[in-house]
């Protein structure tokens, strides 16, 4: 395997890792990588794989950031069980004041 | 009953309390607006019976049993009330009573059970700013409690996806004025009970702008021990910023409106997406100093090595060397003698450095540049002498 493609894979490895982090896990994985560089317990060596992995975490967070889909979930207030998703909240069929 | 210019009218007195009613009802406004203190207020029959006065004057009520069970508010002895009420006349005793279609708290009723409840909730602990939680910073799950569909639902939603679209929302639907405390207080518990199942981080408690008294409901004192109680950090957002309830007292966090209590809870995307460019550039720097300085210790090592090779090592020793045996010259009898001087030995061999050391007839060495010679001492000169001479 070539050194373009191992790298490749690595990246792949890494998106797969961090897909189901939530923005604050992601942002701590992040921050837990920018330690380990500042504090130098990185190898040289390493130095290039470990920026590239703080690199898919970032485009991770930023991409989850961009997002604009809303989880809206309305609930039945007697047995707190999903009744529809507000699809459109900024065009309620009926309004009132309160 | 005859009517006529010319004559008093005479009625029977079921025919004058018939003219009464009769006038009455051309002539006065089928509702109205009153506004009264209650005074006595009693229960017959499923009916509420009561006086409304000013303090001056004063009028019969009543609220038929129909529309009681109907009411928001069920007024107390001395409350301030407005009552939408229309005249009831009954014929057969010529007695009016006005009929209450609604009842509503006035403004000073209101603010004396918020007076009263706070004092209850103050003396207890259930208000204290001390027992206030700190918000989650990045919520999972929030659970929004208001009246649905709502403009302030509405407002709070496009909020949620403007600031902080990862969090998943879950809209209650809950009555937000009247008697519905009880229903609240249902929901309210239900949630608590649930708020693991759901992952809810926060409630937010909200209801859009309104009259004080549209708020009543969260004056309450049994929902707002809830609110005090359920397990998560709880945010409200009732009415205008310049209302203030109960509720807004035990929460957590008050905000002013509906869309200021999902500003609360929330964080700003733009602010987040500002810090990760921070962290961007951070890690570029970090990678920048590291491989700068890295590059300098490697330097230095290079330099430090480059001081411990043989040949400059050599070459140090030797540099060494010349120095001393420069030192050794510049200390060496040989350059006195070379200016003129000489160094004088007895027999032994012993250095001769003053007169008193040696006698008439001693044979001394005496060592010069280009030469040693042998000499008898045939006359010796102490310094004295020679000063005296």
């Amino acid at each position: 395997m070539t050194r373009a493609k191992t790298k490749a894979s690595q990246i792949k490895a890494w998106k797969k890792d961090i897909a189901g982090l939530t923005y604050e896990e992601a942002t701590q994985a992040l921050d837990l990588i920018l330690a380990e560089l500042q504090s130098d317990s990185v190898p040289i060596a390493d130095l290039q794989d470990r920026v590239l992995h703080g690199e898919v975490v970032l485009d991770h967070c930023e991409a989850l950031l961009r997002s604009v889909e809303q989880s809206v979930l309305q609930l039945d207030p007697d047995s707190l069980i999903e009744t529809s998703s507000l699809t459109d909240p900024n065009n309620p069929t009926e309004l009132n004041n309160a | 009953m005859t009517l006529s210019a010319d004559r008093i009218p005479t009625y029977s007195v079921g025919e004058l309390n018939t003219a009464i009613g009769s006038l009455l009802e051309r002539g006065f406004a089928p509702r109205f607006l009153l506004e009264a203190t209650v005074s006595r207020p009693q229960v017959k029959k499923g009916h509420l019976w009561l006086t409304l006065t000013d303090g001056t004057a004063s009028v019969s009520g009543v609220v038929w049993a129909s529309r009681l069970s109907q009411l928001s508010y069920r007024p107390s002895d001395g409350d301030g009330v407005t009552v939408v009420g229309k005249l009831n006349f009954w014929a057969a005793r010529a007695s009016i009573t006005v009929q209450a279609l609604d009842i509503r708290p006035s403004l000073s009723t209101v603010l004396r059970q918020f007076e009263q409840v706070r004092q209850r909730l103050e003396e207890q602990g259930v208000i204290n700013p001390g027992r206030q939680r700190s918000l989650p910073t990045q919520p999972t799950t929030l659970a929004l409690l208001t009246s649905v569909p709502s403009s302030a639902l509405a407002d709070m939603l496009r909020t949620g996806r403007e600031r902080w679209p990862m969090t998943r929302l879950l809209v209650i639907p809950i009555p937000v004025q009247g008697p519905v405390a009880d229903q609240i207080i249902n929901v309210l518990n239900r949630l608590a009970e649930r708020c693991d199942a759901l992952a809810v981080d926060g409630l937010v408690l909200a209801r859009g702008g309104g009259s004080r008294e549209d708020l009543a409901v969260f004056d309450d004192e049994a929902l707002c021990r809830c609110l005090a109680q359920f397990p998560r950090p709880v945010v409200t957002g009732i009415g205008h910023e310049d209302d203030l309830t109960i509720a807004d007292l035990v929460a957590d966090h008050r905000a002013a409106t509906p869309t200021a209590a999902m500003v609360a809870c929330l964080p700003d995307r733009d602010s987040a997406e500002r810090s990760l460019q921070n962290r961007r550039q951070r890690m570029k720097d970090l990678v920048g100093w590291r491989i700068t300085r890295d590059r300098q210790r490697l330097n230095d090592r290079r330099s430090l090595l480059a001081q411990q090779s043989p040949l400059k090592r050599l070459r140090q020793l030797q540099d060494d060397l010349h120095q001393k045996r420069d030192l050794l010259r510049a200390l060496s009898p040989s350059r006195w003698l070379q200016r003129g001087l000489a160094l004088l030995t007895n027999d032994a061999g012993e250095a001769l450095s003053a007169v008193t050391s040696i006698k008439v007839g001693d044979r001394i060495m005496v060592q010069m540049n280009d030469g040693e010679l042998e000499t008898d001492v045939q006359v010796i000169r102490p310094a004295s002498d020679q000063s005296k001479s």
